[in-house]
């Protein structure tokens, strides 16, 4: 029994294509990460960064292979018990942010207690509290419409984290910003993942974020090359 | 374009499978409720017009009375008239069948109408062999003039023989007043084949014995004349009405036609009404699919343009898929509507027989304009609903196409503007009706309309302001109704049609409340006698049911009997001078009673009137009541004169109070036995109502009589046997309302479900992201059955408004209007409390397939698109 | 031995309760009760044809008929006076007749309502409201409201020697009142007036004649009046059974000749247009009769007439009756004189009047004429 934070064997998966093509989307793929590492992924769009991403968060299934988080097996859990490792251990942070945009500041980030039924008092103080560290406190009455994208990825942020989750999982979150929002929002969403204790794994292009992280692992095709 | 027509289409249909198949299902149930009325509408007038077809088809002119009956002297004289090629007498009763049980419920009452012709004018009556033979080319070859001859012979129709069972040589039992008598089937007559929507129930006798059986010595009803070719109808129709006199009228059979068609109108018009608001429903519905399928593919739509399709292009695509899935729902609408039509005609001809005192609808034929109305309806109706958001999309240009979508905040904020115009309608519609409309008699639609405009205007701010109100503090209800207020573009119209149709149903349910709460409170101060007893075959039509004296002797002789009241009625007409100077008749129901009966002064309860001195007058002088409805039709009030039609000529009885009346739509007038011997001459007492000694148990003393007698077709009721009748006659009157606000409610909840649809497909990145951040399906199934919740509450409290100010709207001013009936408001809380139910019953079903899929939707649709 | 068309339109009740009497030979003759209606009887019939001439020389032919068909034997104990027991049917018809001298240059007969024959026809249920027969020693015998569109009655009644009748006809234009006056005695037609139709003894009718009656009266045609004289015969006939059941139809003729004789003659025709029963009467000028057996006689046509329905009826004949010693020529005074029912379509029969001549074509006298059961719609439904 292993107590790897996030570890991949040899998983691999496959989509149909319309057409009845088979495309390997991953490919016999196995790594370990130990608790509180950070690692970036990086490679060509299409290589499988986000299926893994996905794989890692429960939401996608392998083909085959296995996937474990804390040494649980994912494959032995039920659809409704992913959903809720999703809800109390992992974080997800997105390129495009996805704030709802019918709620405040502050509700997007209370959005995860509200899905487990906290209650909102206990949640508040936590709300606040990673507001004020991405120095959004004072904008927490505000409509996220009104936000520019490095705020709304900070808020994501926040919401991301809110739960103390075991393992951060981000999908290129500087992808839809400028240069300057997205050394800003890579550096907070470091230092919060160290911070919290947690395991951080994040999607790049650039260089530059990679060799942020503790490791890198490279994709191409569907399989880990480095 | 027309390939890429083809081929998108099919490609948009396996995508958005039920968003079409709810669309589609939307016009149909549109075009099924406006089509099923006017099917009953059409066929209400089609059964009067078939069984005049085939009783007086080849008729050109028909003299009826304006009398209950005509004499049979005026015969010879229409024969004596230049012009006349043939002239035939008819007499027609109305009698009962009776079908083993003497005492029938009122509702399975069977009645036959027997015609009595004289076999031997030259009639081209379609003779039919027995069933399965071949058609006998004439009567007489093979009866042998036994109808003069063997009693109760009667030629029935194939169609009744069959149903009955009946073959040549069987007999059967039919009643009129306290009188049974034995008829035999002497042979067939097709009247269908006349007039495929002729009566089966037409039963042919002759003359003589039908008015020695059913009629008065010396009295016909009708005489159908035949003109000579090539002469001038309309001077002969004048010659013959002076030569005939004026207690009977000369008509053509278009005129006839017209007087059904009048006698209808008000109740058609309410139907036609009704089922319009259904098609209203409908429309929005397709309006709001549209617009669900246009945002969906607004990209495509941009692409399109980008590559060089035209806008009218563009609108075309949109229009003609529209008008492809507006065919489909006629094609299952007209199905649909004939079927609904069918499995109501009963109950319209229930209210037709009750109300109208008219023909009964026996079958139901739909013709082809009635396919055409349907195809205008639906695609016209769908195309009209598609165009403005096929307008807005074609005229867009490429790039905010392609860009995201931004109509959302666009509605959000006109949302106080529409408001305001939907107010300002209103308003503006209440002070027009208030300051010079109410004088109009169409008022009423006018103001309906502008309610059924303003109210949809004002549910876009409505939602939002509700919606955007709600703290949310948890992923449940309250998240749920947030989120409404934001869709707004989808959401409004959903909620505006449910509030239409919640409108209609809770106007609809407080017009019926309060007119049962009227008819209770009048049925109790004129319902007072313990018992009442009619024979089981009086409908209020014909002066024939009569009881006998001996029959009338054995219930005034019960011990327990104080008091007896009689009454004497039968239809007569009125006769008014139009503003164009003529002489107008009208078709009134004219009741003889007891106007000295102690006590009895309670029977009327006056909406004009002194009590005593009307009393006094209408012993004394011959005055007479005027029934609330007539009275208003007629505008003759107390100190007024009205003129009916006797068989001495028209005569005017002074009017000495005006009552309230529910009893018929037509309008109904009373007065003493005495005046209307005096006027009409004597007659037959229909209907007797017996005052029992005080402490007398009522229903010991029915069943009292009924052995005493045992085999007469009497229904002799308790005064609360009676009520309960009545009320299940008021029900039934209202069956086919309840029915389509059923429909308009099924039509609004499908809009709830397609809603939901178009939601769960525009926010499948938002639900991924819920499920991405560990929300299970079970709560996004409670998410989406919470929209559909709120949906229906804010439909309800936009529907709960309008239905208030439409039930204000049917009793105060429609019904005064087109039946003048006077209804004193008053709210039925449980049957309201239990459609609030239904409606929120409703929504919540309607949510949950939408529910279902939302919850469906996989957290890797999340990278799709964006939020 | 006029029409029983009236068959055509009432076949014999089938199951019916009723016995109707039938012609006897020993009928017990009372009169003059018995002009009027004979119940118990089926069919019964008053029939007059004859040839009047206007002061201003116009000529006319008409015929005036009263059908009484039994529908029952009683009438029906039912309280409506729509009951009834008989049919009256009326059938009249007028001709037009050419004027040989010239003098009246042809003024009547192509008016609006009609040609040169016209003809006339109600059936109404005896009712009191519609027509019905009146009972010894009441004058009417018989009255029915005329056809619809007209005033006024259609009547038939005793005036002590003869009979009067009148009927209208606005629709078709014309009207006559008539009144009669026996010149030569009542005939039997028929040993004691028992008329046989066949060679049994079923079908057969109680028949006698006025075979001639001056005649004077009006007549009215387009409007014009006419004061009429003339000649009339009459015939009575009643019975239940005329026709035998191979029978499709007869010739009948009466004929007035000017030397004061009277011949009437009637042959029954079957199936295949073959003579099945023939006879006739002679009436010397004094009134004897002497009945005449169908060898006696010889009736050939010489000529046909195609009504516009396509029906062929004969049309001129020779007849020969040597023991009578009369040769002589019959000619219709009009090719059309088909009465064509309107009432029952498919009734359709010639009855005009005919002028009699010697074979040099010089008057011998005129007489009226019947042929029915020609074409094949014609024949009674038997």
């Amino acid at each position: 029994m292993n107590t790897h934070a996030l570890e991949f064997r040899n998983v691999s998966k496959v989509y149909e294509t319309d057409g009845g093509d088979r495309l390997a989307a991953l490919d016999e793929v196995s790594f370990v990460i130990e608790p509180g590492k950070t690692v970036a992924i990086v490679g060509r769009s299409g290589s499988g960064k986000s299926t893994l991403l996905h794989m890692a968060a429960g939401i996608d299934i392998p083909t085959s292979g296995d996937v474990s988080i804390d040494g649980q097996l994912l494959a032995d859990l039920s659809e409704g018990d992913r959903t809720l490792l999703r809800r109390n251990r992992i974080g997800l942070i997105f390129q495009f942010f996805y704030l709802m945009q019918h709620l405040s500041v502050y509700d997007n980030v209370a959005l995860p207690s509200m899905i487990a039924g906290d209650a909102p008092g206990l949640v508040e103080p936590r709300v606040m509290e990673l507001l004020e560290r991405v120095g959004m406190a004072d904008r927490s009455r505000d409509r996220v419409q009104k936000l520019s994208g490095g705020e709304m990825q900070r808020v994501a942020i926040c919401r991301a984290l809110l739960k103390r989750p075991r393992l951060l999982l981000a999908d290129e979150p500087t992808g839809n910003l400028d240069d300057e929002n997205g050394r800003m929002v890579m550096e907070l969403i470091l230092s919060l993942a160290r911070e919290e204790n947690g395991t951080l794994i994040y999607v790049t292009h650039s260089p530059d974020f990679a060799g942020m992280a503790d490791e890198t692992m490279q994709i191409h095709s569907g399989k880990v090359i480095a | 374009m027309i390939r890429y027509f083809q081929k998108a289409l099919g490609a948009h249909f396996r995508a958005g499978r039920s968003l079409y198949v709810l669309t589609v299902f939307g016009v149909a149930l549109g075009v099924a409720s406006v089509l099923s009325i006017q099917i009953i509408n059409r066929n209400a007038l089609a059964a009067f017009e078939g069984s005049v077809t085939a009783v007086s088809g080849e008729a050109d002119l028909s003299v009826l009375g304006l009398t209950p009956t005509i004499s049979e002297t005026l015969y010879p004289e229409v024969l004596a008239t230049e012009g006349v090629a043939a002239a035939w007498p008819l007499l027609r009763v109305e009698v009962m069948l009776n079908r083993g049980e003497l005492v029938q419920s009122l509702e399975r009452r069977v009645f036959l109408n027997i015609v009595g012709v004289d076999f031997y004018a030259p009639l081209n009556l379609p003779w039919a062999g027995e069933r399965n033979e071949e058609p006998v080319s004439s009567g007489p070859d093979r009866i042998g003039h036994s109808w003069l001859w063997e009693e109760g012979w009667c030629a029935v129709s194939p169609a009744m023989a069959d149903q009955a069972g009946w073959s040549e040589g069987d007999t059967f039992d039919v009643s009129l007043g306290s009188r049974t008598t034995k008829l035999k089937v002497g042979a067939l007559i097709d009247f269908q084949a006349l007039s495929p929507l002729a009566s089966p129930k037409l039963v042919a006798m002759d003359i003589s014995q039908a008015q020695a059986l059913f009629g008065e010595p010396g009295q016909i009803h009708q005489i159908d004349i035949v003109l000579e070719e090539e002469v001038d109808e309309a001077a002969v129709q004048a010659e013959l009405q002076s030569r005939l006199g004026k207690s009977v009228r000369v008509v053509t059979p278009a005129q006839r036609g017209e007087q059904a068609e009048g006698l209808l109108s008000a109740f058609r018009l309410n139907l036609t009404a009704l089922s319009l608001i259904s098609l209203f429903v409908g429309l929005f519905l397709v309006y709001s699919s549209t617009q669900a399928s246009l945002i969906r593919r607004r990209e495509e739509f941009g692409l399109l343009r980008s590559i060089g399709c035209t806008p009218r292009q563009v609108f075309a695509i949109i229009v003609g898929e529209v008008a492809l899935l507006g065919a489909l729902g006629v094609a299952l609408g007209i199905p649909m509507g004939y079927w609904v039509a069918e499995a109501n005609v009963e109950k319209v001809s229930a209210t037709l027989s009750n109300l109208y005192l008219l023909e009964e609808i026996s079958s139901l034929e739909l013709p082809w304009w009635l396919y055409a109305m349907g195809i205008v309806i639906g695609i016209g109706g769908a195309t009209a609903g598609a165009i403005l958001p096929a307008l807005d999309i074609s005229r867009r240009d490429t790039r905010s196409l392609l860009a995201a979508f931004t109509l959302h905040e666009k509605i959000g904020s006109l949302a106080p503007k529409l408001f305001g115009c939907g107010a300002a309608i209103l308003t503006i519609t209440l002070v027009w009706y208030l300051s010079f409309g109410h004088t109009w008699k169409h008022a009423g639609f006018a103001m309906g309309v502008g309610l059924l405009l303003g109210l949809p205007l004002m549910t876009p701010l409505t939602v939002q302001a509700t919606c955007s109100r709600i703290r949310v503090r948890r992923f449940s209800l309250g998240y749920s109704l947030r989120g409404l207020g934001v869709r707004l573009q989808t959401t409004a119209f959903a909620v505006a049609s449910l509030a239409i149709a919640v409108s209609m149903l809770i106007g609809i349910t407080l017009m019926i409340g309060s007119f049962r709460t009227t008819l209770e409170v009048w049925i109790g101060t004129s319902v007072q006698a313990d018992i009442y007893v009619a024979p089981t075959s009086w409908r209020g039509k014909g002066s024939e049911g009569t009881m006998d004296a001996e029959t009338i002797e054995v219930l005034t002789r019960h011990a327990s009997v104080v008091a007896v009241d009689r009454l004497r009625g039968f239809i007569g007409y009125s006769s008014m001078r139009s503003n164009e100077d003529e002489w107008v008749n009208h078709r009134i129901g004219l009741a003889g009673v007891e106007m000295g009966l102690s006590n009895g002064d309670v029977r009327f309860p006056l909406l004009q009137g002194d009590r005593d001195e009307a009393y006094r007058r209408s012993t004394e002088e011959g005055a007479i009541f005027v029934g609330e409805t007539l009275a208003r039709k007629l505008d003759v009030w107390v100190g007024d004169d009205l003129t009916i039609h006797t068989p001495g000529g028209p005569r005017p009885f002074p009017v000495a109070a005006v009552y309230y009346d529910y009893s018929t739509e037509g309008g109904a007038a009373a007065m003493d036995l005495r005046t209307m011997v005096e006027a009409f001459g004597p007659g037959g007492i229909n209907s007797v109502a017996l005052y029992l000694q005080v402490g007398q148990d009522p229903e010991r003393v029915v069943d009292d009589l009924k052995a005493s007698l045992p085999d007469a077709p009497l229904q002799i009721r308790s005064n609360r046997r009676l009520r309960e009748q009545v009320f299940r006659i008021f029900d039934q009157t209202f069956a086919v309302t309840q029915l389509l606000k059923g429909m308009s409610l099924v039509i609004a909840v499908c809009g709830i479900a397609l809603m939901l649809i178009v939601l769960a497909r525009e926010q499948v990145s938002e639900l991924a992201l819920y499920r991405s951040i560990g929300a299970t399906r079970q709560q996004l199934f409670r998410i989406y059955v919470g929209k559909g919740l709120g949906m229906g509450a804010l439909g309800l409290l936009l529907g709960l408004f309008g239905g208030i100010l439409l039930a204000a709207l049917l009793i105060f001013v429609i019904n005064r209007a087109y039946f003048g009936w006077t209804i004193q408001p008053s709210v039925a809380w449980g049957a309201i409390a239990q459609q609030c139910a239904t409606i929120l019953g409703a929504a919540t079903l309607a949510s949950l397939y939408p529910a279902l899929r939302a919850s469906r939707t996989p957290a890797t649709e999340l990278s799709r698109e964006n939020l | 031995m006029p029409v029983c068309i009236l068959l055509l339109l009432v076949a014999l009740p089938l199951g019916g309760e009723t016995e109707w009497r039938t012609a006897r030979e020993d009928y017990a003759w009372s009169f003059p009760e018995d002009h009027w209606a004979r119940d118990g009887y089926k069919t019964e019939w008053w029939y007059f044809t004859g040839h009047l001439e206007a002061e201003t020389g116009e000529r006319f032919g008409y015929q005036f008929t009263i059908f009484r068909v039994g529908l029952v034997g009683d009438r029906p104990e039912i309280a409506s006076s729509w009951t009834a027991k008989d049919l009256v049917m009326g059938h009249v018809a007028l001709s037009l007749l050419p004027d040989p001298t010239g003098r009246t240059a042809a003024t009547t007969g192509e008016g609006k309502n009609g040609g040169r024959h016209r003809f006339s026809e109600v059936v109404y249920r005896a009712s009191a409201l519609l027509g019905g027969f009146g009972t010894y020693p009441d004058s009417l015998i018989a009255w029915c409201r005329p056809p619809a569109g007209t005033e006024g009655d259609w009547r038939l009644t005793w005036n002590g020697t003869g009979f009067d009748f009148e009927m209208k006809d606005d629709g078709r234009g014309f009207e006559f009142a008539l009144t009669t006056r026996p010149i030569k005695p009542m005939v039997f037609q028929g040993p004691d007036g028992f008329s046989r139709k066949s060679h049994g003894t079923t079908s057969a009718s109680q028949y006698y004649s006025f075979t001639r009656m001056a005649t004077e009266g009006t007549l009215k045609v387009d409007g014009r009046t006419f004061p009429v004289t003339g000649n009339s015969w009459m015939d009575k006939e009643f019975g239940s059974n005329q026709l035998g059941e191979q029978q499709v139809g007869w010739d009948w003729f009466s004929l007035q000749l000017d030397d004061g004789r009277e011949v009437m003659l009637y042959l029954l025709r079957d199936k295949n247009e073959q003579i099945d029963y023939a006879s006739g009467t002679l009436v010397d000028a004094s009134g004897e009769t002497r009945y005449l057996t169908r060898d006696e006689f010889d009736l050939s046509a010489s000529g046909t007439w195609t009504s516009p329905d396509g029906i062929t009826y004969p049309s001129g004949w020779r007849l020969l009756l040597p023991t009578a010693d009369i040769v002589c020529d019959i000619e219709p005074e009009l090719a059309d004189q088909e009465n064509r029912s309107s009432i029952v379509p498919t009734m359709r029969y010639w009855e005009g009047a005919v002028r009699v001549t010697d074979t040099a074509g010089q008057g011998l006298g005129q007489g009226y004429v019947e042929l029915t059961g020609y074409g094949d719609s014609s024949r009674p439904a038997l």
